[in-house]
Parts: C-alpha cells; sequence; structure tokens
C-alpha cells in the first residue's frame, strides 16, 4: 500500500502588514486524509497563515502548493498569470469562514450551486442533485429554499460547510468556524466537522475548541508569534508539550474553559 | 368648486408631462452614466479627488443656480460660443437636461458609492475564494448587492429629479410647471392651478414609490420574509 500523497503544503512562508512581522517562516504539509488543527493565541498569526494558503493574502516569500499547484509570489502580489493559477488553487480547496460569509443574495440552494454552476461549469441538475445531497449530509436539506438571513449561525456555518464541499475540495480549510456562534449551536457545527473527519477529509482548522481539537486531528499545531512552535501528535502535544509557551497557553486554556 | 375650471387646467396642464417626463427620463439615464463613471475614476487617486471635487460642487450649491449658469453663464465666453456645442447650448431645453444630468450624476454617483461600500467585504472573499475571476465576483456577488442596497435611495432621487424638473419653466421651457406658471399670469387663480399641477407630481410620485417597493421585493425577497 502506497502512502497517502500531499494535498497540500507550505514552505518558508513570511508575510508582512507593514513592519509588522506576523508569520516568519512556516513549514506545514498535509497528507490525504490528515486532520491538522492550527492553534494558539490570538495575534500569533493562525488566520494569516490559513489565508496565505488560496491567496487570499498574498505571502512576501515562501511556496504554497496545492495539489499540482504550486505558487511562490514575490513582492506581495500576484502576476497575471499566477492569478489563474491561484484561481485553480482555490478550485481545490473549500474555505470556511469565522463568519460564515454566505452570499445574502442568494437562497441556501443557491449558495451551495454556485461554484459548481458559475465556477466549474458543471451541468445544473448535476449539481443541484450533489448540493442537496450535501444539504441533507449536513443536516439541511428542508432550508434549501430558505435566505441566510433566516437561519441560525450554526445552520448558515454548516451551509457554508456544504458550500465548500460542493467544490469537490481536495482540501478543507476552517478559520475558527465555530468562534461566532453562540454557545449551544457550537455542537451541531462540530459535529459536522467530525463526520468529514471519519470520512477521511483533508482538513486544516484553526480552532479554540481543544477538547475538539484533541479528538479529531491527526495533528496539532501551535503558533507562537509567526512561527510554529510545537507539532505533534494530539497526546504528545496535549499530553506532554515540550516547549514552555506552549504549556503554558494550554493551561490557561483549559483554566479559563473550566 | 368650479369643476370645469379644474377639467380644463387638468388638461392643459398634461400637456406639459411628455416634457415633464422626457427630462426628467433623460436625466436619469445621463447621470446615472455619468455616476457610474465617477465611481469607476475613484480607483485611482487623482480621480477620487475629481470625482469628491465635482459631488462636493454640484451638491453644494442649488439647482436653480445651476441651471442659470448654463443658460446665462455659458454665452458669456467666447469659447462656447464659437464651440461645436453651442446650438445646443443656446436652446433652453439642453440647458435645462445638461444642469439636472450633472446634478442628479452628483447624487447618483454617492448613492451608488454607498451601495458598493456596502457589499460585505466577507461576501467577496467568498466568491474569490471559490475560485471566482474579478469579472464573475463583480456581476454574481458585488453588483447584484450594491444595486439592491442602493434601491432605496435611488427611488427617492428618482422622485427628487422628477420634482426639479420644475425648475427649468425658470429659462422659459413649458414643461407642468411653466404651464402652470403661464396659466396663472393668465388667470390669477394661482392656488387652483397650482394644486392641479401638484397633483400631477404627487401621482408621479406615488407611481415611483409603488414601481419601486416593487422592484425591491422582487430584488430582496429576504427582508420581506418572502419565501422564494
Ligand atoms: N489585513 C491586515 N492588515 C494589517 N494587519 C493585519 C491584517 N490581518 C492581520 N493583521 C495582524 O496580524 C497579526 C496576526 O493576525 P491573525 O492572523 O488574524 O492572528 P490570529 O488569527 O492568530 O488571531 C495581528 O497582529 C493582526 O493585527
Ligand atoms: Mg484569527
Amino acid at each position: 500500500m502506497s502512502l497517502p500523497s500531499t494535498a497540500l503544503s507550505i514552505a518558508g512562508l513570511h508575510k508582512s502588514f507593514g513592519s509588522n512581522e506576523v508569520l516568519r517562516g512556516i513549514d506545514l504539509s498535509a497528507r490525504d486524509g490528515d486532520v491538522i488543527s492550527l492553534i494558539g493565541a490570538s495575534g500569533s498569526g493562525k488566520s494569516t497563515l490559513l489565508r496565505c494558503i488560496p491567496m487570499l493574502e498574498i505571502p512576501d516569500a515562501g511556496t504554497v502548493t496545492v495539489g499540482e499547484d504550486n505558487l511562490s509570489p514575490e513582492g506581495g502580489r500576484l502576476t497575471r498569470g499566477q492569478e489563474s493559477v491561484a484561481r485553480r488553487m482555490r478550485g481545490h480547496l473549500g474555505f470556511v469562514f469565522q463568519n460564515f460569509n454566505l452570499w445574502p443574495h442568494r437562497t441556501v440552494l443557491q449558495n451551495v450551486v454556485e461554484a459548481p454552476l458559475f465556477v466549474q461549469k458543471r451541468p445544473r441538475a448535476e449539481a443541484e442533485e450533489e448540493a442537496t445531497a450535501l444539504l441533507e449530509k449536513v443536516g439541511l436539506a428542508e432550508k434549501r429554499d430558505a435566505w441566510p438571513a433566516h437561519l441560525s449561525g450554526g445552520q448558515q456555518q454548516r451551509v457554508a460547510i456544504a458550500r465548500a464541499l460542493a467544490q469537490r475540495p481536495r482540501a478543507i480549510l476552517f478559520d475558527e468556524p465555530t468562534s461566532a456562534l453562540d454557545p449551544e449551536l457550537v455542537g451541531e457545527v462540530l459535529k459536522v466537522i467530525r463526520a468529514l473527519a471519519d470520512e477521511g477529509r483533508t482538513m486544516l482548522i484553526v480552532t479554540h475548541e481543544m477538547g475538539f481539537a484533541r479528538e479529531v486531528s491527526s495533528q496539532v499545531v501551535f503558533l507562537h508569534q509567526g512561527l510554529i512552535e510545537e507539532a505533534g501528535t494530539p497526546e504528545q502535544l496535549f499530553g506532554n508539550p515540550s516547549s514552555e509557551r506552549c504549556r503554558a497557553f494550554l493551561s490557561g486554556h483549559f483554566d479559563r474553559n473550566r | 368648486m368650479d369643476f370645469d375650471f379644474f377639467a380644463g387646467m387638468f388638461a392643459q396642464l398634461l400637456m406639459g408631462l411628455p416634457l415633464t417626463l422626457n427630462l426628467g427620463i433623460l436625466a436619469l439615464l445621463g447621470g446615472f452614466s455619468l455616476a457610474l463613471a465617477l465611481n469607476l475614476m475613484r480607483a485611482t487617486r487623482i480621480g477620487n479627488a475629481v470625482a469628491s471635487a465635482y459631488v462636493f460642487v454640484f451638491r453644494g450649491t442649488p439647482l436653480l443656480i445651476q441651471i442659470f449658469m448654463i443658460y446665462y453663464g455659458l454665452a458669456g465666453f467666447g469659447f462656447v460660443r464659437q464651440s461645436f456645442f453651442w446650438p445646443f447650448l443656446r436652446e433652453p431645453y439642453w440647458c435645462g437636461l445638461l444642469a439636472l444630468i450633472l446634478n442628479d450624476a452628483a447624487y447618483t454617483s454617492e448613492i451608488l458609492r454607498g451601495g458598493l461600500r456596502s457589499v460585505p467585504k466577507g461576501a467577496v472573499e467568498a466568491g474569490r475564494v471559490s475560485g471566482m475571476t474579478r469579472f464573475t465576483v463583480l456581476r454574481r456577488i458585488t453588483l447584484p448587492i450594491a444595486i439592491r442596497q442602493a434601491l432605496p435611495a435611488y427611488s427617492n432621487e428618482v422622485i427628487s429629479i422628477l420634482k426639479s424638473t420644475a425648475l427649468v419653466s425658470t429659462i422659459t421651457l413649458m414643461e407642468v410647471t411653466g404651464i402652470a406658471r403661464a396659466a396663472v399670469s393668465e388667470t390669477w387663480r394661482a392656488v387652483e392651478i397650482f394644486l392641479c399641477a401638484a397633483v400631477i407630481y404627487l401621482a408621479l410620485s406615488l407611481l415611483v414609490t409603488r414601481l419601486s417597493a416593487w422592484v425591491e421585493r422582487r430584488l430582496s425577497p429576504w427582508q420581506f420574509g418572502v419565501t422564494p
């Protein structure tokens, strides 16, 4: 049996905003089926790292590889040719935002079929059939004709996950998918993500839900001031972190949750 | 009450309605095009400054003065009289229309700008991250949301411009108000005549309000609890 191949990888990634150096040389890679949780204090650069992968932020240096495509932008911008590679890379990724970012002027079903129809140019019947199945999977089949504004935060986030899945992505990136939710709605979203992990989906998840991270991750990465301070299996990282900073971060976190 | 007088007056004033509508509709079309151009100009720093100055001047001065400046003022410049445009700028119709267009563009460009600014950044990012080209994002996300947001304010501007056409009666144009003023100077029955004119403008406003409510409901059904 061959090893799973690399779904995405990041090498030597640097990113500054003005004089604020947010990412200071990040290397990370995910093989197919990996679930990697990114943890770290607020401001440590987790969102920036995640956003650099689909080039929502353009790195200053480093290489991002998604499947067969890779980009090494220079000078914080993409050339015209790189822009089209970036679009192809985005097509192979799903991105789930903290604030859902559904399109308010489209119904639930329209949100899910938008990219399949208008980016991937798939036939409508097929796209709608697949979208319906995805909505069923996230437990929202009966909301297919509702407007996003009429859904709860948890429901909106589940639609956003279905929308990401509809692109048939190689990997899905989650940026704190439950941080904008009322506490009682967190569970329903985590349950959906957990099911995706069980299916063997490749995912990168920025999260503050330590219990969840421990349970679903194949690898946990602790980010500190733009560098990977520690990475390992959940058992290593949560059970016996070698970095003092990681230990302090985790104990602070578990104290706060208690 | 003198019903015959009212009926006759209405018939007379309605003769001016085609010109009122002509001026209003052309001013809106011209104003919208110019407003779109002004917003596109804002992409560059100089263009942004020019657009801001334009809006400042045309929103900051009375339309009546703009009309007078164009009708009486332009003729004072030799080069205007020599130019290709003089045959137009000599005519009160073209001067009035030009003033209305320039004025409407200033207001409409701000309405459009507000609509564009109200588009959630996250909605645009979600489009980009799904692999859309910039043009697809504009066509499928930015413009549809911006136009829906701008619609209520824009319908006010439509009503405002239709009423503003009354001001061109001061440069001899015989639209609804122009005819009313002429009739008043003949008959001295100012209250009745202006009342008739007011009713015509009211009817136009009502029509626009209804129409825009209908369009709004069609375009943003989620704001009205309509299920698709
Ligand atoms: N678009 C931006 N412009 C300027 N500074 C930014 C921008 N995005 C993030 N930052 C800064 O980068 C640092 C890391 O932010 P972020 O990646 O959001 O951290 P995290 O997600 O770990 O909380 C913060 O200091 C933040 O202020
Ligand atoms: Mg963040």
